[in-house]
């Protein structure tokens, strides 16, 4: 929790924050990635306080998820690391939607997940990175404003390595059984 | 309490057995070519340094930079990477209870591919076709066969490191819910950075293979660099690795101390393994075309590896000072008596320890920007490494071979070969400060590296090197002496010490330790973390050296 908040605020310090939009891969990969993790790390706060509501809504954790996926989503678009730049009430929106309505559900919704449901995760975030790798290193034309055809290309990249690294954490989970070794 | 209980029991047995002889063997083998390679490397080694005081004219057939290629490929690459496998071959046949046989298999093909690299890249740097230097990036170009040869290095490294991961594999499937070896922990680490540092370096070989023979024309030069460098600084944080591995676990045992926190050694490692392929950065903050805010990331990316260093550093001295005050020692110091200092086992990895000190404040200064610039390429940063390298990693593996060898070959090191071992030590100790410190000095006054012996034309400041320079001759011509007797002993206690029990030093863990964390084990995540480091330092500045590249260079030969 403790940490969450300073991580929390450290980000939306202005200076840090303008730092990290500068540059696109390091906006969506570090800038928001870390946002989520805030969320992720001030979650069980939130589920001692709002723990009836939790239990309500998300009992089997696919509401959350599906939060998840659809804050994930909109912020994966070109035009919405546009419009965060140029209009605040954007900005403001991403610095609220990932942590509270990305991390948070994402840890609550984690341990209720059945086997199959993280598999399926991993696969879809994978997919997913594959495609936004596949469209910002082949599209020819520039898709944001603010950032050049290079930096789009360099996020493109990143996004494969996201992939890769999910997919062999995934891929591990299925041939190593850790009750094998523990 | 049983489970120590049935640990010493074992240890008791293992003790008694002495090493499993199919595996001491092919340790053996690997020693035996590090010993080699060093003695080369080490002669040459004093050519360049007679040739550099102004001594020493070398001949047209044999050229400064021929023989600068060669020591730099025999030690960095073969004396380094031959023995750091040996070492941890070793350890996990001997905390995990033998080598499996497909394992031992794998890695005699390995050792076998490493033995024909090596032959390939000695033949073409012996035939003046390879005088690039053991850093062989573009645009000077070998002959295609050297770098046919460094594949075949890479590969014997990989085959290594399957087998060790395989080992462990199964010996954890064989004992569930128990951790591995401290010692078999730290193999673990290294042989995966020795995977995964060396992917970078051998996509760089595979582009430029086709350059060198002359199938492409040109290549990207920066990238090359770049890839070389992911590699080449892994390689060093891995000899590092091996080192402070010895420093945790053998030296406890042979001041009749005990380890460190066990949990937080395990984390050392991981933090090591996690942080370290980024620091390649820091070997190019001069080079052209990668923007200042990339250099700005990686000072943090580099000095974020200082971390496990202190805590490495604060362990140490907490290790010394328990086992001091045990032996009764009083004071604030008076443990610094109670430590064996005759003993060559201990003296030279404190060397090796102490020399840390001024090395890793070196590398501190040398890492920021502006103080890289004022001794970039000098001969600064040749004393900088003979002094990390030279000293820390080299004395390390050296008090280590003095009970490992005879453990493998169930010898024993007698009093005489000790005090001899002693005696290596110091000459090696003084040989190396005169000759790091006069590098360092010289460096400071300007004095290039990779630069045979030249007064530019009697230019006033060239003639202020010399007296440096001979200093450092004299420093060379000591380690000389220390090359020969390190040589002799190893070879001795290989093959020609009395029969008997050495024992594998490996300290017990503190008393009343806390049981360490299942996630230390999980090495998936920390090579999944491992992954997200390196390519959120690595994405950007490589994408914008390919999209962006100039023109590439076509291969030169300079020489
Ligand atoms: C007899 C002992 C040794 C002597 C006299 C010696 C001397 C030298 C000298 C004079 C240079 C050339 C500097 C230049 O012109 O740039 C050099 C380079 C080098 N030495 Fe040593 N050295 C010794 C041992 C070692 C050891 C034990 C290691 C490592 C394990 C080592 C690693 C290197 C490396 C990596 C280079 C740089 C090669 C390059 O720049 O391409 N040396 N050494
Ligand atoms: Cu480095």
């Amino acid at each position: 929790m403790k940490y969450g908040l300073v991580l929390y605020i450290f980000l939306m310090l202005p200076p840090v924050a303008n730092l990290a939009e500068s540059v696109m891969a390091i906006h969506m990969h570090m800038q928001m990635t870390l946002f989520v993790v805030v969320g992720v790390l001030m979650a069980p706060l939130y589920q001692k306080i709002f723990a009836r509501f939790f239990e309500k809504w998300n009992s089997n954790g696919v509401p959350g998820i599906l939060l998840f996926m659809v804050i994930l989503g909109y912020w994966l678009l070109p035009r919405t690391m546009d419009e965060a730049l140029s209009i605040p009430a954007v900005e403001l929106f991403k610095f609220i939607s990932l942590p509270f309505l990305a991390g948070v559900p994402l840890r609550d919704s984690w341990g209720k997940l059945s086997n199959v449901g993280k598999n399926t995760l991993y696969v879809l975030l994978s997919v997913i990175f594959g495609g936004m790798a596949w469209l910002y290193i082949a599209s020819p034309v520039q898709l944001c404003n603010n950032y050049l055809i290079i930096e789009q290309k360099t996020l493109g990249w990143g996004f494969v390595f996201f992939a890769v690294s999910i997919m062999i954490y995934f891929i591990s989970t299925l041939i190593i059984d850790p009750s094998d070794y523990e | 309490m049983e489970a120590v209980a049935k640990k010493t029991m074992k240890q008791k047995v293992n003790n008694v057995l002495g090493a499993n002889p199919l595996d001491a063997r092919f340790s053996i083998a690997l020693f035996i070519v590090a010993f080699i390679a060093f003695f080369i490397g080490g002669v040459l080694g004093l050519l360049q340094g007679l040739n550099r005081a102004g001594i020493l004219e070398l001949p047209t057939w044999l050229n400064y930079y021929q023989v600068l290629s060669a020591h730099g490929v025999l030690l960095v690459l073969v004396f380094s990477t031959t023995f750091t496998i040996g070492y941890f071959y070793a350890a996990l046949s001997h905390t995990l209870g033998g080598l499996l046989s497909k394992v031992r298999k794998l890695g005699w093909i390995g050792f076998g591919s490493m033995v024909v690299g090596v032959v390939f890249v000695a033949t073409t740097i012996i035939m003046g076709d390879a005088s690039v230097m053991y850093t062989f990036y573009p645009p000077m170009a070998a002959s295609g066969w050297f770098y046919v040869g460094l594949v075949f290095l890479v590969i014997g490294i990989w085959l290594c490191a399957f087998g060790a991961f395989i080992n462990v594999a199964d010996w954890r499937k064989k004992h569930k819910g128990q951790h591995i070896s401290l010692l078999a922990f730290f193999a673990v680490g290294v042989f995966v950075l020795l995977f995964f540092g060396s992917i970078g370096v051998t996509i760089e070989v595979l582009m430029i293979i086709p350059w060198a023979f002359g199938w492409t024309d040109t290549i990207n030069v920066l990238l090359s660099r770049t890839l070389f460098w992911s590699f080449g600084h892994t390689l060093v944080n891995i000899w590092y690795l091996t080192a402070v591995s010895t420093w945790y676990i053998a030296i406890p045992k042979i001041i009749g101390g005990r380890q460190w926190s066990d949990t937080l050694t395990r984390l050392v490692v991981i933090l090591l393994v996690v942080l370290n392929i980024t620091g390649g950065f820091h070997h190019q903050i001069v080079d052209p075309g990668i923007t200042e805010g990339i250099k700005f990331m990686h000072v943090f990316m580099s000095l974020s590896i200082g971390f496990p260093s202190l805590m490495t550093a604060f362990a140490m001295f907490a290790i010394f000072e328990r086992s001091g005050r045990k032996k009764g020692a009083k004071g604030l110091l008076g443990w610094i008596k109670k430590l064996p200092w005759g003993d060559v086992r201990f003296l030279a990895p404190m060397i090796a320890m102490i020399a840390f000190i001024p090395a890793g404040a070196g590398g501190i200064a040398q890492t920021n920007n502006q103080l890289n610039t004022v001794v970039h390429n000098s001969m600064w940063v040749v004393g900088h490494f003979h002094l990390t390298l030279g000293v820390t990693v080299v004395l390390s593996f050296f008090g280590v071979a003095y009970w490992l060898i005879p453990h493998l070959t169930g010898r024993v090191l007698t009093p005489q070969m000790n005090k001899l071992g002693v005696i290596q030590t110091l000459v090696w100790t003084v040989g190396m400060a005169l000759m790091s410190g006069a590098m360092h000095y010289v460096g400071l006054f300007g004095s290039p590296r990779r630069t045979s012996y030249t007064t530019y034309g009697d230019n006033a400041t060239a003639l202020g090197w010399d007296p440096y320079l001979l200093l450092l001759a004299v420093g060379g011509t000591l380690l000389m002496v220390g090359v020969v007797l390190m040589v002799y002993i190893a070879f001795n206690l290989m093959f020609f010490a009395p029969k008997g029990q050495t024992e594998f030093q490996i300290a017990e863990p503190e008393e009343n330790a806390a049981p360490t964390p299942k996630w230390t084990e999980r090495w998936t995540l920390w090579i999944v973390l491992m992954i997200l480091v390196v390519s959120m330092a690595y994405v950007i500045p490589v994408v914008d050296m390919i999209v962006n590249a100039p023109p590439g260079s076509p291969p030169f030969r300079t020489w």
